[in-house]
């Protein structure tokens, strides 16, 4: 009985592990044009980040590209993206999934 | 006060088209002391302008951008006059200065983007324009305001890469009549070239740039009118050059640069310009 617990214990606990080791943020990799100086950088930023499920963004301006990586579940669609790059005065020129970041909870 | 220029990053004494995004704000103080001097007439007369000149820029859509500006004066005119030297002045805040921009023509690429807008404002006369002194009122140029309702507009274009920048302006402000005084209209072609001096190679992320800044002003300023007379010393054509330097980050920017005037061809006695400098701070939200 002693060892039926210890196993149920065991791979409850071996479940949980693995739940959270591939807990998924999806990060998207844009193509911004126009982007060409760090003021500018800012309102490409904030639009991005005022979408719902973006918890960061991260810009490089010398490759013109833009990460985005949203909460866990969360996902972006192209258009939603191409929108909020408009908005901050930019052209969207590429939009694509990358491999979602895992990590430990 | 030629060297107010409006909101955002590149050039330090005028406009430039670059975008404000929708919804969000551009905020710009800029410190100006503009000194005339060198007057050929026996007045002797000295003209000093000291402003600390109040920018906010709105992004009402993706392309359509509203300034408003206003200054805040301190005017101080020297002379000799009887025998004496007098010191006449007022200080407060002038006219308010409002327009609108719009981006006409925009082609991104990576790193890189053009730009052409034109724009369309109105300067209203919020700045007092009756002050007096014991010598009686104010000489219209020293009046913080002029009285009048004033309408300005222009086009601006902009080039900008990761190394560099490059931005021409072409406006037209017509003045109109106040208190039966008319300052004289003014053209002015505006070009600026801005170059990353600092870092030499871009790392990853959004790193500060240090720009190196080198601008030209030509201003065309037609002659004052007087009761219905054109007042021969005043107007005239100058050319500033203007060097500076920029500390851009995201979300603010540090400037500082001195218009010097290279060429002066001035009506009759007119004041001649014999510096302008400014500085300031830019801030993004």
């Amino acid at each position: 009985m002693k060892s039926i617990w210890r196993r149920t214990i065991l791979v409850l606990s071996l479940l949980l592990m693995s739940a959270s080791a591939f807990a998924a943020q999806q990060v998207y990799k844009l193509r911004v044009d126009g982007l060409a100086c760090p003021f500018c950088a800012y309102g490409v930023e904030k639009k991005l980040n005022a979408i719902k499920g973006v918890r960061e963004v991260g810009v490089d301006i010398a490759s013109g590209i833009v990460n985005v990586t949203m909460a866990e579940g969360a996902g972006l669609d192209e258009a939603t993206a191409k929108q909020a790059v408009k908005d901050a005065g930019f052209t969207l020129r590429g939009f694509e999934p990358i491999q979602p970041a895992t990590r430990t909870k | 006060m030629n060297a107010v220029g409006v909101a955002w990053s590149a050039p330090i004494t005028f406009n430039t088209a670059l975008p404000v995004h929708e919804g969000g704000f551009v905020w710009r103080e800029q410190f100006i002391y503009d000194k005339n001097s060198r007057d050929p007439s026996p007045a002797n007369r000295d003209v000093k302008v000291s402003g600390l000149v109040s920018v906010l820029g709105y992004g009402v859509t993706r392309d359509f951008a509203l300034f408003g500006m206003l200054p805040y004066l301190d005017k101080r005119l020297d002379m000799d006059t009887g025998g004496q030297r007098v010191t006449r002045s007022d200080q407060g805040i002038g006219d308010l200065t409002m327009f609108g921009r719009y981006t006409a023509y925009q082609s991104d690429a990576p790193g890189r983007t053009f730009r052409i807008s034109p724009f369309l404002g109105v300067k209203a006369p919020t700045g007092r324009d009756d002050a007096r002194d014991g010598l009686g009122r104010l000489p219209p140029p020293i009046q913080l305001g002029s009285g009048s309702w004033d309408a300005l507009g222009g086009v601006v274009a902009t080039y900008q890469t990761l190394n560099y920048q490059i931005d021409s302006q072409l406006s037209y402000k017509a003045n109109r009549e106040a208190n039966g005084f008319r300052f004289g209209n003014v053209a002015k072609l505006d070009a600026s070239f801005q170059y990353r001096l600092w870092p030499q190679t871009l790392g990853s992320g959004v790193p500060a740039f240090l720009y190196g800044v080198l601008e030209a002003n030509l201003v065309r300023a037609e002659e004052n009118r007087m009761g219905g007379v054109d007042d021969p010393d005043s107007g005239g054509t100058t050319l500033f050059l203007s060097p500076g330097l920029q500390y851009v980050t995201r979300k603010w920017i540090l400037e500082a640069g001195v218009q010097v005037p290279v060429m002066q061809n001035l009506n009759g006695a007119a004041l001649k310009n014999n510096h302008i400098l400014n500085t300031g701070f830019r801030v993004n939200f």
